[in-house]
Order: structure tokens, then sequence, then C-alpha cells
């Protein structure tokens, strides 16, 4: 090999640091005609949220059931119970709410979030979503039209693509025709929540942040804090620092759910997990319900939810933090709820 | 005319381009079984074949542990190749050796450097303080053998660091918006094979780089001058080489031009010894035969007729070695951090601590492996004898309840190889929490995050709900974690990811297994 010279070695150095330092140019140079320079370039990412100036009063923003009022006719929300195929109960709740088009429209770019929190055990422990759950939301997607369908989760016990495999999701997903995101901390951008009314900003995954529908895919579980995850708390999967949810959780939770505003939730309740949640790990804690609950709104999904559990929609701080915001209804009583049993 | 020459010689096959060609091969082979212990890319049967095949860490480590490992058998094909062929490994596969030639300084043709030629018995003493204090249980020695030197290097160190650089660069790139689909490409790449998602941190990396960059230094006080005096390595397969079939051999035609002294790297042919040179310091580069004007350099099979040179150790230096060892083995064994476990030592689950340090090789394969950078090399946290053996540092990274990696990759059994099922259930420590800091216990706000993360199924932590009045006389409800040390398997995920800033406010100590 001929030794590098002095003076290659020079230009080489110049050469990239010259590019770093352009880099750093144009990207001030990208901020500066943006009237909102004073945030954060990330935040400029999906168009569909309005960002407001500083200067004015926040303007109320709707969420996706709002500026697409429930036809008549239509449930708002739909409880899939029965047999022995999570996939049909999802195809069937679906149904009910009037089919996935309705909530993906052709060319969308969709986010599924399942939850995938550790990369410790299979689906039968009720710790990660069913696989065949978010497998046919991926292919319903994709079915109504959807231009790409990505799935992601950052767990926190394990990494990401160990979870993925291990909790049986990547192995559906990729044969439904979507797409397991790799997860990279870059992806996480500093982004403003407008309507917080105590969490103001977080580091939000740029997929969620550029996604036209987020589609929220928990799975029915004890939580320490929270009582109960589900589709609300499912959403801080997509966050960097988990820690900070941690205080004033139920009102961080709403906030968080304000800026993603996911189109649909999708509770799979095949197996809830009882005890022991999030991680999970033991059999005996795990109740088999054959159960999925869909609703374009998260806050009356949770509230649903709570009931497997035997709670109250208001024992759960996120749902009443949610419905006080605005951001869905929890009284379950004045809701249209369709059941739908199926199979055997 | 000689000009003319060279350029022909440079066309035709050469010595030095086919050692080049293997030490490069060797090099790449090393470095990316390095690269394969992460996330166990490559089958672990493989993965410690570098280890496997250095005679001296697995002498070592069967005196100590007085244990023979079937698979440290691999071992002797280095030995027999030394003794068919003298110190090639040194000259054509090790990667200290090959990266030592790559770091050469440009003035190679240094005359021979006579006041250093003493130096050359130190190998041999080093190697036999090595070998003396193994077996008296200590392997702390075994951090200069250069495989495990330079894998420790990159495992603690350079690969850290350059995960560091890597990260500041791509966060740049990343603020511009038409570089990302590249960057993101990139990070696709990378991680998690090669680099792990989340930043890790390497507690003895700064240490463990100075000793390779100082061994790198030495280069400048001669070519391999590592190599020539230090290397025990270099030492045991020299001392095989002694008695080398294949040696070198000077044609009495040689015109005593002296070339093949100039370019010898280890310095070992004496135009005052009629141009010869000694096998046990000989690397076997075959440079001399590449260089010799009058074809008159030749490795040949002959008799072997060892001999022991001027500069090789004295009795007296012998003697004086194994005493150094031998008190230096009781100065180790008098550190008190040896016998009075340190409060948060812990060690790689399944690992026996009482002959943990007789059995580790303190090759840094498991910290490699480890998905999280939960294990570090020590540095003095187990006495000095244990500098560099593997310790857990929960508030670095925590033991993944889904990976078994750091015994699947140990070349030595030293972490037990357990299925994911046994190593489950290891009692790596026990968490304890300190109630004066704890956001529940001190402040009385709930905070949950130690009960959340906890893996084991029945979890080891608890929470308590408790009314207590606040200053303000109201009353609140909190959740006070306890930990239930039957079930804590000391993993320390819950005091990575304590939220408490500084030293978490749960923290797990060396178990108390005895205790419960």
């Amino acid at each position: 090999m001929r030794p590098i010279t002095r003076r290659s070695f020079l230009r080489l150095l110049v050469a990239s640091l010259g590019s770093a330092a352009t880099g750093r140019l144009l990207a001030a140079c990208n901020l500066a005609p943006q009237p909102e320079a004073g945030l954060p370039l990330a935040t400029s990412g999906p168009a569909a949220i309005a960002l407001p100036t500083p200067a004015m009063p926040l303007p109320p923003t709707d969420t996706p059931s709002e500026a697409a009022p429930t036809p008549a006719g239509i449930p708002d929300l739909a409880v899939a119970r029965g047999g022995d195929d999570p996939a049909s109960l999802v195809e069937r709740a679906l149904a009910a709410l009037g089919g996935m088009a309705r909530f993906v429209p052709a060319g969308a770019n969709v986010l599924i979030k399942p939850n995938i929190c550790v990369a410790y055990h299979s689906y039968e422990y009720a710790a990660t979503t069913n696989p065949w759950v978010v497998g046919a939301l991926v292919r319903l997607a994709l079915d109504a039209g959807a231009r790409r369908v990505c799935v992601l989760d950052y767990p926190f016990g394990g990494s990401p693509d160990e979870a993925y495999a291990r909790s049986g999701i990547q192995e559906q997903v990729l044969a439904a025709g979507g797409e397991m995101l790799s997860l990279s901390r870059l992806q996480f951008l500093p982004t403003d929540i407008p309507e917080g009314l105590d969490l103001r900003t977080a580091d939000i995954h740029e997929q969620a942040l550029q996604s036209d529908v987020i589609i929220s895919v928990p799975i029915a579980k004890t939580h320490g804090l929270a009582r109960l995850t589900l589709g609300m708390k499912n959403l801080m999967g997509l966050i960097l620092d988990r820690q900070a949810i941690h205080r004033n959780m139920g009102q961080r939770l709403a906030d968080l759910t304000s800026r993603l505003r996911p189109a649909l939730t999708v509770i799979d309740a095949v197996r809830i997990l009882t005890a022991n949640g999030p991680t999970g790990g033991n059999l005996d804690d795990v109740l088999k319900l054959d159960t999925v609950i869909a609703s374009p709104d998260i806050v009356a999904a949770d509230a649903y939810a709570s009931t497997l559990f035997g709670l109250q929609p208001s024992d759960l701080e996120y749902v009443v933090a949610g419905a006080a915001m605005g951001l869905g209804r929890s009284d379950l009583g004045s809701l249209r709820i369709e059941e739908i049993p199926v199979g055997g | 005319m000689a000009a003319e020459a060279g350029r022909r010689r440079r066309r035709r096959f050469t010595w030095g381009r086919a050692r080049r060609a293997t030490q490069a091969v060797s090099l790449l082979a090393f470095f990316l079984l390095f690269l394969g212990a992460a996330r166990q890319a490559v089958a672990p049967k493989w993965l410690d074949l570098s280890f496997r095949l250095d005679p001296l860490a697995m002498l070592a480590q069967a005196i100590a542990s007085r244990r023979l490992l079937a698979s440290s058998a691999l071992a002797l094909v280095t030995l027999v190749a030394s003794v068919l062929l003298g110190r090639a490994w040194c000259g054509w596969v090790c990667p200290l050796g090959t990266l030592l030639d790559v770091f050469t300084p440009r003035r190679r043709n240094s005359p021979p450097a006579d006041g250093l030629e003493p130096w050359r018995a130190a190998k041999y003493l080093l190697l036999l303080a090595m070998l003396v204090a193994a077996a008296f249980g200590s392997l702390t020695l075994l951090i200069l053998d250069p495989l495990t030197l330079v894998f420790r290097a990159l495992a603690s160190s350079l690969w850290p660091a350059l995960d560091q650089i890597i990260t500041a660069l791509e966060r740049a790139a990343y603020t511009v918006e038409f570089l990302r689909p590249p960057v993101a490409w990139l990070e696709g790449v990378l991680r998690p094979g090669i680099f792990p998602i989340d930043p890790v941190h390497a507690s003895a990396g700064f240490a463990v780089f100075l000793l390779l960059a100082g061994i790198v230094g030495l280069n400048w006080l001669a070519p391999r001058w590592w190599c020539r005096a230090l290397c025990p390595l270099g030492g045991l397969l020299g001392l095989v080489s002694k008695a080398a079939i294949v040696r070198r051999h000077v044609d009495p035609a040689c015109s005593g031009c002296a070339a093949c002294a100039r370019r010898c790297p280890t310095g070992t042919i004496r135009p005052d010894r009629g141009f010869a040179s000694d096998p046990a310091e000989c690397s076997v580069c075959m440079d001399c035969v590449d260089v010799c004007a009058m074809d008159v350099n030749g490795f040949h099979a002959a008799r072997p007729k060892p001999a022991w040179e001027a500069y090789d150790p004295s009795r007296r230096q012998a003697l004086t070695a194994i005493g150094a060892a031998v008190l230096g083995v009781g100065l180790l064994s008098s550190d008190p951090r040896r016998d009075h476990t340190p409060p948060y030592r812990l060690r790689p689950p399944g690992v026996v601590d009482a002959d943990f340090l007789q059995t580790c090789i303190r090759c840094a394969a498991c910290v490699r492996a480890c998905p999280t950078a939960a294990l570090n090399p020590a540095l003095t946290d187990s006495g000095w004898e244990g500098v560099w053996s593997p310790v857990l540092i929960p508030r670095l990274g925590y033991c993944d309840y889904s990976c078994n990696a750091c015994g699947q990759v140990c070349p030595v059994q030293a972490i037990p190889a357990l299925s994911l099922e046994v190593k489950r259930q290891q009692v790596i420590g026990a968490a304890y929490i300190d109630q004066d800091r704890c956001i529940a216990w001190a402040d009385h706000i709930d905070c949950i995050v130690c009960e959340e993360m906890c893996p084991v199924p029945e979890k080891a932590i608890t929470l308590e709900t408790v009314s207590i009045p606040r200053p303000d006389g109201v009353e609140v409800g909190v959740k006070l974690p306890h930990v239930d040390r039957l079930r804590c398997i000391g993993c320390g995920i819950c005091e990575y990811k304590c939220p408490v800033p500084g030293e978490a406010a749960i923290r797990v100590f060396t178990s108390a297994s005895t205790l419960f």
C-alpha cells in the first residue's frame, strides 16, 4: 500500500471538516426563512398539524374523529369477541367501524404502534401485542391503499430487533407486507406539544411525526403507576425520555396524545395480563379473553378496556385527563358500542 | 541498474507481499470475530478462535484454574507451527504484531540498538513470572498477553470511542434535511449489529487504551520493540523456536552488504556474527530473503541446535523473576478487596466469585458481547489482582433478561455457558433501596420505575400504597417500592433506569445469597 503523505492526509482532514461545517451552515440556512424559527427544525415535519406561531393564540386542533364525524349507523366503538382467530376479531371490529378505508386514505403513510415493551417473552405471556392482531392491521391498511405501513416500538428491556423477533410481531408484519423499522436514537426529534398542559416538549420519533395515520395497538395489561397500559400509555414507546412521563403521568400521557392523535386505537385483549405488568413472564397472570376493541376515539377505547379488569374509566388518570382535554369521551353510557360475537 | 532490478523484483512474487497479505487476512479475521462477538452474529464456537490459538493464555489458564479444557487444545497448533517454522506467528499472524508493523516510524533502517539488546531477556522473565504466578492461581499478568490486549482495547476503549465519534458526526449530518436518508441508511447498517442503539460508556477505556498506545509507542525505540523485548507470548514461542526446524541460513557467498541486517525488523541479524540470527528472535518475516541481492539468505530445514544467547536470561535473572512473581502474588492476595468483597462488585451472571480470577483470562470477549455495555473491565474494584477482569456496573447497563451472551462467548468458561432459562435465575446481586433518596420514600411522589422495569415474572419489587401526610398536612397516597430479596436476581435494570440523578436510589449490592 502506498503510504499516505502528510499533504494528502491534511487535504482529507480539511475536506471532511469543511463538509461537516458546510452541513451546519446549510442547516442554519434551512432554519432561517421559516416563521417559527424559534422552534426546532424537527417540528416542521408533518404539514397536517398546524404549528402556531408564538404570537397567535392556539387554534383548536381537530381530532381525526371530530374532523370526520362518525357516520350515522356506525358505532363509536366496536368490540369483537370469541373464536380462536385474532385476525378475524380485528377484521370484524374494523368492518363494524366502517372499514379501514375510513381511517387510511389511499396513498397514506401509516404507522402502527404495537406494544413490544420487552424482548423477554413470546406473545403467550401477554407482555407484547398479539402478532396476528398487528399483522391483520397491516394487511387491512395495505388493502385500503396505504403507500407504506411501518411498525415500530422502542422497548425498555432488551434491544428492539430482539424484541421484534421474540414477540412474533416481526414475522406477521413482514408476512402481511409491512415494514419493521429498525431503531436509531437520531430519529427522536425534539418536538413541541402546543396543546400540552404539563408536558410541553418531547423527543418524538420522526415516523410518528411524518405519518399520515397513527394506529395505536396496545395489549391490555397492568402497570404499577398507570394501573393499566392501554392506547394512550402505548404512545410512550414513540418518545425517548420515558422518565419524564412518570411524573404526573395521567396529564402528561394526555398531553402526548394531543400531539400524536392516533386515528385509530385497537386494543388487543386476546390475552390480557392481570398482574406483574408491564413485563409479565408468568402464564398464571394471563387471562385469555379473545377480545379486540377498536375505536377512532382513544379515550373511549381505553375507558372501555378498563372494564375488562373490573375497573371504572375514572380509575385511570389518563382517561380522565384525556376526556377533560377533549381528546375523546369516557362516558361509556352515552357511547354507541357495538358488541360483535365471533365464531364459537 | 540496481533500481531496474528492484523494479523487476517488485513485480515478481516476494515474501514480503505474501506475508503482508497473510497479516491482513489474519487481522481482518480477528476483527471480524470481534465484530461477530456482539449479538452473536457468529456462532459462539468460532468466536473464541483467536484466544484458543493463543498457547500462552491457554497454558496459564490451565495452570491457574487446574482445569484442562479440551477446546484449548487448538493452541497446540500454534506451538507445533513454532517448532516447525519458528516465530512465524509473530511475523505473519499476530494482530498486535501487524498493528506494530503498520505503526512503524518511517525511518526503518535504524542502526541496531545495542543498548536495548539486554532487554530481550525481559520477555522470558515476564513469561516465567506469568507461569509461576499462574501456579499460585493468579492470572493478573495475562493483561499483557497480546491477543487479550488488542481485543480488550478494541472492546472497551476504541469501539466506544468510535461510537461516540460516529454518533457526533451523524448527529451533525442529521440536522441537514437532504443528508438524512444516507445517515438513516448508515444507522441501519451500524446499529444494532456493529454499535449498540443506546450510547455505551467504558469505565476503563482510557487506561486500556494507554497500554496499547504505550506499546505502539515503543516502536519508536526500535521497530517491534515490544516483540523483541516484552511480549510474553513471543517469549513462549521464542523458547520453542530455539529448536525450530526451518531456520534462517546464510550462504558463505554472502558479500557482507548488511542490507538484511538493516532491514531486519527484530534486529536479530548481526553483522558481527556473520549475519547469523537467533531463531528465538526472528519473526520469519522473510524480508532478508527479499532484500538480499546475492540470494544468500534462505530458510531451510535443519537439525535444530538450540543456543542460549548472551542476552538471554541468566539463572540469577530467572530466580529473581520467580521470586518477584511469588512476592507479587502475595502482595496482590493481601489486598483486602480480594477476600472482603467490595459492596458493589458484581460479576457476570453465573460466575462463582471464589475461583473467577483463577479462570478469567481478561480477554474482554464478554465485554464485547454484552448488549447493554453493563460489563466493563474492572479497574481495581476487586484489588489489583482483578485488574481488567469483567465487572457488571448496573448504572452503565443492566443484565438483559433476554440475553446470555457473555457465557456463550467466554473462551475459557470462566463465565458458565448457561441456557437462557438457567441464566434468568442466576443471582448476580441483590437490590436495596436508599429510602433517603428514593423519590417515593423521601419525597412522597409516585415513581415506580424500578417496579415497572423489574423483569422477574413475579416481580421482585412490589409497591405498597401508603397514606402519608405531606409537610402541608395533606394526606397523599404514595406507592412505596419494596424489594423482595428472595426473588431479586440483581440484574440491575432498576438501578440503571432509576431516575434519581447521580447515584441511583436503588442499588445492586454484591450478592447476599447466603443470607436468604
